[in-house]
C-alpha cells in the first residue's frame, strides 16, 4: 500500500522540488509507492484537507523553506502534527538559507527598502501591505528551534540521488530488501562463541541476513552493512544490554559502532540526508534523540537510539567530512595565495586548490554532502551544505584552517582582515543559525 | 447571497498565492484578489555583499528559472563595472538560458498545465496532476520527463548545477563545454526536437479542442511587457519593449526601465503589482511571460519557431488578449530554444577556452541587467561602491511582472463566470484521461 506523503512549502524558491524532479525516470519505481496528500507545487490539495486529517495521519512530511512569514511558522507546526516523521528539506529549512543574510538588519528596515523605498515604487505614500497577508517574523530561525525534526536533508538544493534514496530508505524500499530473519540465524559461530556473549558489540541481531562474505567467518562482529532485518533475533536484548552502557564501550566497540552507524543507515548512499550528524543538532536543541527509522522492529529502534544518545553527547565521535574531503582540487599544490583574490580576477586553473590560488572558498568550513559539484566548474564553494561545525566565528575558523593546512603565505590576522564581506563569505547560508544575529 | 470564494494555496503554480472573490447580494462581483503571501527582502539583504557574489545567492529566488537569476545580476555588475565579455562567453550564457528555457516550458507545458486540459477542469482533485498523468499515459509521460532531463542536464553541465548554478562570473565564464560533454548532447539533439515537434501537435490538439474556452474565457486586454533585439524575439539581450492594448510597440534602452515600468504597492499582496509608468495605474498594467513576449515579437529568431509564430498570428491576429493561448505562445517559445540549443551545440566558439575577461576593475556606478526569463522580463538594477561591494539592490522579477495583470485577468473571469454564466454554454471537449 502506498504511503501518505505530505510537502510543505514555506519561503523559498520551489529548488528542492525542481531537484527531487530532477530525479526524472529515477522517479518512476518511486512514485507508485507514495501517496501525495499535500503537494502545493505538484497536486491540488488544499491547505483546509491538510487541517482536517487526524493527527500523525501522514507518514513523512518534508518542510521545505525558510520561516520568514507568521504563515511559514503555522505551516510548520501544522506538519509536526499532522506527520509522524518530519524532514527538514534542504537549506532554507536546515539552516535559513540565504534568507537569514536578512538577520543583520531588524525587520523594520527591510520592509522599508522591500516596501516603501524602492527606486521603482509610485504609491505617494507606500507601506507594508496587510490585508490577508501573514506578516513577518522578526527574525528567520531554523526549523528544529520551532517544531522538532527527525531527520535533515541539507543542500541548496539536496541532490536527487539523496533525495530518492532517502525517501527509498525511509520506505524501507532499500536497494537490497530488508530480509525477514536477521544475520544470527546464519552465523558460523556457535552459542558458546558469539561475540555478545563475550560483550562484543555485535550487531548481527538486527541486521538482515544474506551476506556472502561474513565479518564473524574471521572472528570480527558484523557491523550491520545490510541494513535492518524485519524480526530481531533472541540477542538482540543483549545488545540492547550492552548499548545501554555504551559510553562505556572498549575502543575496538566504537569503532564497530562507528562502522554501524554509517553502514547500517545506508549515509553513504544518502550524502546530505543526515541521520549521523545534524541531527545531533537536533537532540541538543530538544533532548531525546528520535529514530527516524520507519517500519523497524522496536529493539532496533532502542538500539538505534541509544547509538544516537552516545552520538549526542560525544560530538566528535563521527568525524565530520568538509566539501574538501571531497573535492578534486589539489591541497598542498605548487600555487600560494599571497593576498586574498576576488572571484572575478583572471581564471583559477583547474588543478590546484582555489584557496592556494588566492580565492576564497569556504570548501573547508562546509559539510560533505555535495560532492564538491561546484570546484568541478572552476567556482568556488560558497558553504550551501551548512557548516562542518558549529557554536564558533566561522570567518575565525577559516583562517585557523586554511592557514595551518593550505599553502597560504598570510597570517590569520592578515587574511581575515582582507576579507570584506565575512557574514557573506563565510555565513551566506546559516546566518539564521547564528544567535548573535537575533 | 452574497459569498466570499477563497482558493488557498492556489497550486501547481511556484511561490505562495491565494484567491478571493467576494460575490455581493446582486450577484456582482465586488472584489477579486489575488494575494502573494511571501517575499524575502533580497532587495535588502544584497547590501554589503561582493558584487560578484550576488549571481551565487540570487538564483535562490526561482529553483525553476535560477539559470536566469544567475546571468541577469552578473550582466547588470558587468554593466557598473564597464566590464565586456568574449563572445565564446556569450554563446555560452545564451546556450544555457535556452536550455533552462526548453526544460522550464516543458515542465511547465506537463507538469503544471496539461493535467488541467488531459483530464478536464471537472476532475477529481486528488487525480488532476501530473503524476496521474504519467500513470495513465506512460509514453507521453516517459517523453515529457526525458525533455526535462535534457534541458536540465544541459543547464547542469555547463551551468556546474541546473539548480542554482554558478559557472557565470563577471567578465565570462568560468568553464567551457568541454568537447566530451558537447558531443553527449550533440547525439541527444535530434531526438529532442522530434520530441518537441510531438510536444506541438498534443499542444496544437488541446488548443483545437478548447478553442470555444481559448476564444471566449479570460480574454483581456492589456498592455504586454517583454524584450526583443531589433524586434527579434530574445531571451538573453535586447530592449525592454511594451506593446500597447491596440497593439502599438514602444521600446525602451534598459537603463531607462524607470520610465517605462512602475511599481505599485497593493494592500493585499507583498507581490507588487507592476505596470506601465506613461499610462497610469491601474490603467496601464501589463502582463508579462510568454504570451506577452509573442506579442512583443516582430518575429522569431529561428525558422521554425517563425512559422510557429504566423500560425499563431493567422489564428489570434495580429495580438492576442486570450489569456488560454499562453500555453501555445509557450509552444512557440519552447520550439525556439530547441533551435537554439541545436544551432549553438555546433558552435565551436562554446569550446572555446578563451571564455572570460581577465582584467576586471570594480567601480562605483550601477548597472542594469536585463534578460527574459521562462516567466518573464527579468531585471537587476545594482549599485556599486569603489571596491565592488553592493550599495543598493533594485529587483524587477519576473513572476512579479504578471501579478497586477493576473489579478485584471480574474476579476474579468469571475464576471464572466458568476454575471455571464459565460462557462454554461462553453463546448468542452471529452477528457482525454480520467
Amino acid at each position: 500500500m502506498a504511503v501518505k506523503v505530505a510537502f510543505m512549502q514555506n519561503s523559498d524558491c520551489w529548488g528542492c522540488h525542481q531537484s527531487l524532479l530532477n530525479a526524472h525516470l529515477g522517479l518512476l519505481p518511486v512514485l507508485p509507492a507514495l501517496d501525495f496528500v499535500y503537494w502545493p507545487a505538484v497536486v491540488d490539495f488544499k491547505h483546509e484537507s491538510l487541517v482536517s486529517r487526524p493527527d500523525k495521519d501522514i507518514l513523512v512530511g518534508f518542510i521545505e523553506g525558510s520561516l520568514r512569514t507568521n504563515a511559514d511558522v503555522e505551516n510548520a507546526k501544522l506538519m509536526r502534527a499532522k506527520c509522524q516523521l518530519i524532514i527538514a528539506f534542504g537549506s532554507c529549512s536546515c539552516y535559513g538559507n540565504v534568507h537569514g543574510l536578512a538577520n543583520q538588519w531588524d525587520v523594520e528596515e527591510l520592509i522599508q527598502r522591500k516596501f516603501e523605498k524602492v527606486e521603482s515604487i509610485t504609491n505617494e505614500s507606500p507601506h507594508e501591505p496587510k490585508e490577508h497577508m501573514p506578516g513577518f517574523t522578526s527574525k528567520i530561525v531554523p526549523l528544529d528551534e520551532v517544531v522538532q525534526v527527525d531527520a535533515y536533508m541539507a543542500g541548496c538544493p539536496p541532490k536527487p540521488e539523496a533525495i530518492i534514496s532517502a525517501v527509498q530508505f525511509l520506505l524501507g524500499q532499500k536497494p537490497q530488501p530488508m530480509a525477514e530473519i536477521s544475520f544470527c540465524n546464519d552465523c558460523s559461530l556457535n552459542n558458546e562463541n558469539c561475540l555478545l556473549e563475550k560483550y562484543e558489540l555485535c550487531f548481527g541481531p538486527i541486521t538482515s541476513m544474506g551476506c556472502s562474505l561474513k565479518c564473524t567467518d574471521n572472528g570480527d562482529p558484523c557491523v550491520g552493512c545490510l541494513g535492518p532485518s524485519k524480526t530481531v533475533s533472541v540477542r538482540a536484548e543483549k545488545l540492547k544490554n550492552m548499548t545501554n552502557n555504551i559510553d562505556q564501550l572498549s575502543t575496538g566497540d566504537k569503532k564497530n559502532l562507528h562502522e554501524f552507524l554509517t553502514l547500517f543507515l545506508n549515509v553513504p548512499l544518502m550524502s546530505g540526508f543526515d541521520l549521523a550528524g545534524d541531527i545531533l543538532k537536533q537532540v541538543s536543541h530538544s533532548g531525546e534523540p528520535k529514530t527516524a527509522l520507519a517500519n523497524v522492529p522496536a529493539d532496533t529502534a532502542d538500539i538505534f537510539a541509544n547509538a544516537m544518545k552516545f552520538l549526542r553527547d560525544n560530538r566528535d565521535f563521527i568525524k565530520v567530512s568538509t566539501v574538501c574531503d571531497q573535492c578534486d582540487l589539489q591541497i598542498g599544490s605548487k600555487s600560494q595565495m599571497t593576498r586574498v583574490k576576488r572571484d572575478y580576477e583572471g581564471l583559477p586553473n583547474m588543478h590546484d586548490c582555489l584557496i592556494e590560488q588566492g580565492y576564497l572558498c569556504a570548501g573547508p568550513i562546509t559539510r560533505a554532502g555535495c560532492g564538491g559539484l561546484c570546484m568541478r566548474v572552476n567556482a568556488p564553494c560558497s558553504g550551501c551544505f551548512g557548516q562542518s561545525a558549529w557554536g564558533v566565528d566561522q570567518a575565525e575558523r577559516f583562517a585557523d584552517v586554511v592557514t595551518k593546512g593550505y599553502n597560504v603565505a598570510l597570517s590569520k590576522e592578515e587574511l581575515l582582515a582582507q576579507i570584506k564581506d565575512k557574514i557573506g563569505f563565510t555565513e551566506k547560508f546559516t546566518l539564521a543559525a547564528n544567535k548573535n544575529y537575533r | 447571497m452574497g459569498k466570499e470564494i477563497e482558493v488557498e494555496p492556489v497550486t501547481r503554480l511556484e511561490g505562495h498565492g491565494g484567491l478571493r472573490l467576494v460575490i455581493g447580494d446582486d450577484g456582482k462581483v465586488k472584489d477579486a484578489q489575488f494575494n502573494i503571501s511571501s517575499t524575502r527582502f533580497f532587495e535588502k539583504f544584497l547590501e554589503g555583499r561582493y558584487c560578484e557574489h550576488i549571481p551565487r545567492i540570487t538564483p535562490r529566488i526561482c529553483g525553476i528559472c535560477p539559470i536566469p537569476h544567475h546571468l541577469t545580476p552578473t550582466k547588470a555588475v558587468e554593466d557598473a563595472w564597464g566590464v565586456t565579455i568574449p563572445e565564446s562567453a556569450r554563446k555560452l550564457r545564451v546556450l544555457l538560458q535556452n536550455a533552462k528555457q526548453y526544460s522550464s516550458h516543458a515542465l511547465h507545458f506537463y507538469a503544471l498545465a496539461a493535467p488541467d486540459f488531459l483530464l478536464g477542469p471537472f476532475a477529481d482533485p486528488a487525480l488532476r496532476n501530473v503524476v496521474h498523468v504519467i500513470s495513465k499515459m506512460p509514453e507521453v509521460g516517459a517523453m515529457a520527463l526525458k525533455m526535462m532531463d535534457f534541458g536540465q542536464k544541459l543547464c547542469a553541465d555547463i551551468g556546474g548545477k541546473s539548480v542554482h548554478p554558478i559557472s557565470a562570473i563577471v567578465g565570462g565564464m568560468k568553464k567551457p563545454m568541454s568537447e566530451e560533454s558537447r558531443d553527449k548532447f550533440l547525439k541527444q539533439v535530434n531526438e529532442q526536437v522530434e520530441f518537441t515537434k510531438k510536444t506541438v501537435e498534443i499542444g496544437l490538439k488541446v488548443v483545437e479542442d478548447y478553442w470555444d474556452v481559448v476564444a471566449n474565457v479570460g480574454v483581456v486586454p492589456t498592455y504586454y511587457v517583454g524584450m526583443t533585439k531589433n524586434g527579434v524575439h530574445d531571451i538573453y539581450e535586447g530592449d525592454i519593449r511594451i506593446v500597447t492594448p491596440d497593439g502599438k510597440k514602444i521600446d525602451y534602452d534598459v537603463h531607462n526601465y524607470l520610465d517605462a515600468l512602475g511599481e505599485h504597492i497593493p494592500e493585499h499582496s507583498y507581490a507588487t503589482h507592476m505596470y506601465y509608468k506613461p499610462a497610469g495605474y491601474p490603467e496601464g498594467i501589463y502582463r508579462a511571460n510568454t504570451l506577452a513576449m509573442i506579442n512583443c515579437a516582430d518575429k522569431m529568431a529561428t525558422p521554425l519557431a517563425d512559422d510557429a509564430l504566423k500560425a499563431f498570428r493567422e489564428k489570434t491576429g495580429p495580438i492576442s488578449h486570450h489569456t488560454f493561448a499562453y500555453h501555445w505562445a509557450r509552444l512557440i517559445e519552447l520550439v525556439e530554444s530547441i533551435e537554439m540549443i541545436a544551432t549553438l551545440l555546433q558552435d565551436p566558439d562554446i569550446l572555446n577556452p578563451d571564455c572570460k575577461t581577465l582584467d576586471v576593475q570594480p567601480r562605483e556606478g550601477n548597472g542594469v541587467g536585463v534578460t527574459e526569463a521562462p516567466r518573464g522580463l527579468l531585471l537587476y538594477n545594482i549599485w556599486s561602491d569603489a571596491e565592488g561591494l553592493c550599495k543598493k539592490a533594485n529587483l524587477l522579477v519576473a513572476t512579479n511582472h504578471n501579478i497586477a495583470g493576473i489579478e485584471k485577468t480574474l476579476m474579468h473571469v469571475a464576471k464572466q463566470v458568476f454575471e455571464d454564466k459565460a462557462l454554461e454554454g462553453l463546448t468542452l471537449p471529452k477528457p482525454w484521461i480520467d
